[in-house]
C-alpha cells in the first residue's frame, strides 16, 4: 500500500461499496484507492465482482451504498450529471464491445472530445491522428471498425479513451475476447501506456501483465477484496491461501 | 384507352390529391413514429407508459374504423374536420403507432453495449441517441418502415369513403358515370389502370429506400456484423 501513502490525496477513493444484483451480492463492503500514476490490477475468479468494482468507479454500475471520491471530490452517486463529468476524466476500455461501427476509426476517436467541448473538430482530428500513430494504426484513420481485426479495434478503442485526456484509464478484461495472436499487441500497448505514467486500473486474467506492470494487485472473491499488495506478495508463497489457489489454477 | 384519355384531367386531379395526402401522411407519420418510438425507450416511466398506450390503442383498431370514428366523431367534440384532414389525421395516428414500434425495435436492435460504451465516454443521453444509437438503428428501421410507407400510400384510397376526391374515388366515379352513360362497365380497364398507378408509386418508394439502404451499407454498418463483430473468426 506504499503507493497510496506516498500521495496525499488518492486520485480515486472508494469506501464501503456495496452492490446487489437480485440475490447476488456482487460487491460487499469494498474499499480501495488508486493514487495518481499507480497501476492497479484486479484479479479474481469470474463472478467475484471485479467488473462490478471498476464499473462502479465510473458509474456504469451505480453502487447501492458506499462513497466514491475522485480527486478529493465526493461523487453524488444519484446525480447523472456528476457521473458524466467524472466519466469525461475517466477513460474505459471494454472487453468485447468497443467501437461505433457506423463511424470510421478517426470519427470514433473525435466524437467524445468534440461533443464534450474539449477541442474543436480540426484540433480533435489532429489529436486523433496523433493517437492513431501512438497505437500504430495511422493508416487506418478512415477505416470502419468492421474492416479492422479484433486487436486493431481494441487499439482504436484505447486511442478513443485517450482522446478525452483522462486522468485514469479503466480496463475491463481488455484481452479476454481477443484471439490469442492479438492479445500481445494490445498488452504491449498497455505496457507502453504504463511506462508513460498513465494511471491504470486493469481487470485481467493476464498474470504476466500483472506481474510486469502492476504496482499493486487486488485479489477479489465473492464480492470482497481478499488480499491486496505488490505483485511479489500476491504471486509469492506468502499470499492468502485463496489467492494462492486462484493464481495456481490460472497459471 | 380513349376513355382514360377523355378523363385524363379528372384522373390527374385525383392523383394530385392522392399524392398530396400520401406525402403529408408519410411526413407526419414518420415524425410521430420517431417521437413515440423515442418515448417508448425513455428513461422516464410516464413517457414509456404513454407511448405504450398510444401504440396499443391505435394499432388495435382497423384503419377503416379509425377513419370513420375520427370523421364522424370529430364534430361531436366540436371540431368538424374536412374529409382530407380527417383522413390525414387517421392515417397519421395509425401509421405513427405502427411506425413507433418499428423505431423502438430498431433502437432495441442496437446492442446495449453501444449505449454503455458511449456512456463511458461521458456523452449525454441525447448525444448517445443522436450520434451513436439512431444512425445505427436506421439500418434495421429502414426496410420495415418502407413497408409501412407503402401500406400508408395504399391506405390513402380509404379516404374515398369519407368523400376525399383522391385517385381511387375518381376511378370509381369514372366507372359509375361511364356505366350509366354508355351502358357498359369499364370497371376492369379503369381498375387495372388504378392498379398500375398505385404500383408505380409504391415501387418508386421501395426503390428509393433500397438506394438509401445501399448507401448505408457502403459505410460497413452491417447491423448484424456490428455489435459482435469483434472476434475475428468463429
Amino acid at each position: 500500500m506504499s503507493a497510496m501513502q506516498s500521495s496525499p490525496t488518492p486520485l480515486i477513493e472508494a469506501r464501503g461499496l456495496a452492490k446487489t444484483f437480485g440475490q447476488t451480492q456482487a460487491l460487499d463492503d469494498v474499499s480501495c484507492s488508486i493514487a495518481s500514476g499507480e497501476r492497479l490490477v484486479v484479479i479474481g475468479p469470474s463472478g467475484s465482482g471485479k467488473s462490478t468494482l471498476i464499473r462502479c468507479l465510473n458509474g456504469l454500475v451505480k453502487p447501492d451504498a458506499g462513497e466514491i471520491r475522485f480527486d478529493g471530490d465526493r461523487v453524488e452517486l444519484s446525480s447523472e450529471a456528476h457521473w458524466r463529468r467524472l466519466r469525461q476524466r475517466v477513460g474505459m476500455v471494454f472487453q468485447d464491445y468497443t467501437l461505433f461501427p457506423h463511424l470510421t476509426a478517426l470519427e470514433n476517436i473525435t466524437l467524445a472530445p468534440v461533443r464534450a467541448g474539449l477541442m474543436a473538430k480540426p484540433e480533435a482530428e489532429l489529436e486523433a491522428r496523433r493517437l492513431l500513430e501512438r497505437v500504430q494504426l495511422a493508416e487506418k484513420a478512415s477505416s470502419y471498425p468492421t474492416f479492422l481485426s479484433g486487436g486493431q479495434q481494441q487499439r482504436v478503442a484505447i486511442a478513443r479513451a485517450l482522446a478525452m485526456r483522462p486522468q485514469v484509464l479503466l480496463f475491463d478484461e481488455p484481452t479476454s475476447a481477443l484471439d490469442p495472436e492479438m492479445i500481445k499487441e494490445v498488452l504491449d500497448l498497455m505496457v507502453s501506456l504504463a511506462r508513460d505514467g498513465m494511471t491504470m486500473v486493469v481487470v485481467t486474467h493476464e498474470m504476466g501483465f500483472a506481474r510486469a506492470v502492476a504496482d499493486r494487485v487486488l485479489f477479489m472473491e465473492a464480492g470482497r477484496i481478499v488480499e491486496a499488495g505488490p505483485p511479489d506478495q500476491i504471486f509469492g508463497d506468502q499470499s492468502d491461501v485463496r489467492t494462492r489457489e486462484f493464481v495456481r489454477r490460472i497459471a | 384507352m380513349a376513355l382514360l384519355l377523355d378523363n385524363l384531367g379528372f384522373f390527374l386531379s385525383g392523383l394530385e390529391s392522392t399524392i398530396r395526402l400520401a406525402l403529408l401522411t408519410l411526413v407526419c407519420a414518420i415524425v410521430v413514429s420517431v417521437l413515440i418510438g423515442l418515448m417508448s425507450v425513455s428513461q422516464w416511466r410516464g413517457l414509456r407508459v404513454a407511448a405504450l398506450c398510444y401504440v396499443e390503442f391505435w394499432r388495435d383498431i382497423p384503419l377503416l374504423v379509425n377513419l370513420l370514428f375520427i370523421y364522424f366523431g370529430a364534430p361531436l367534440v366540436g371540431v368538424p374536420l374536412k374529409p382530407f384532414t380527417a383522413a390525414l389525421l387517421s392515417l397519421t395516428l395509425w401509421g405513427g403507432a405502427n411506425g413507433a414500434e418499428i423505431v423502438r425495435g430498431g433502437i432495441n436492435a442496437i446492442g446495449r453495449h453501444q449505449f454503455v460504451s458511449a456512456t463511458a465516454l461521458g456523452l449525454k443521453r441525447w448525444e448517445i441517441y443522436r450520434y451513436v444509437v439512431l444512425p445505427q438503428a436506421l439500418m434495421p428501421i429502414l426496410p420495415p418502415m418502407t413497408g409501412l410507407c407503402t401500406t400508408l400510400v395504399q391506405a390513402t384510397s380509404l379516404a374515398s369513403l369519407v368523400g376525399v376526391n383522391e385517385f381511387f374515388r375518381i376511378t370509381q366515379i369514372v366507372v359509375e358515370r361511364t356505366t350509366m352513360q354508355s351502358g357498359y362497365s369499364p370497371a376492369f380497364l379503369v381498375y387495372a389502370f388504378a392498379l398500375v398507378v398505385y404500383f408505380a408509386i409504391c415501387s418508386a418508394l421501395t426503390r428509393l429506400s433500397r438506394y438509401f439502404e445501399q448507401r448505408l451499407q457502403k459505410t460497413g454498418t452491417s447491423a448484424i456484423a456490428a455489435p459482435r463483430g469483434f472476434k475475428e473468426s468463429a
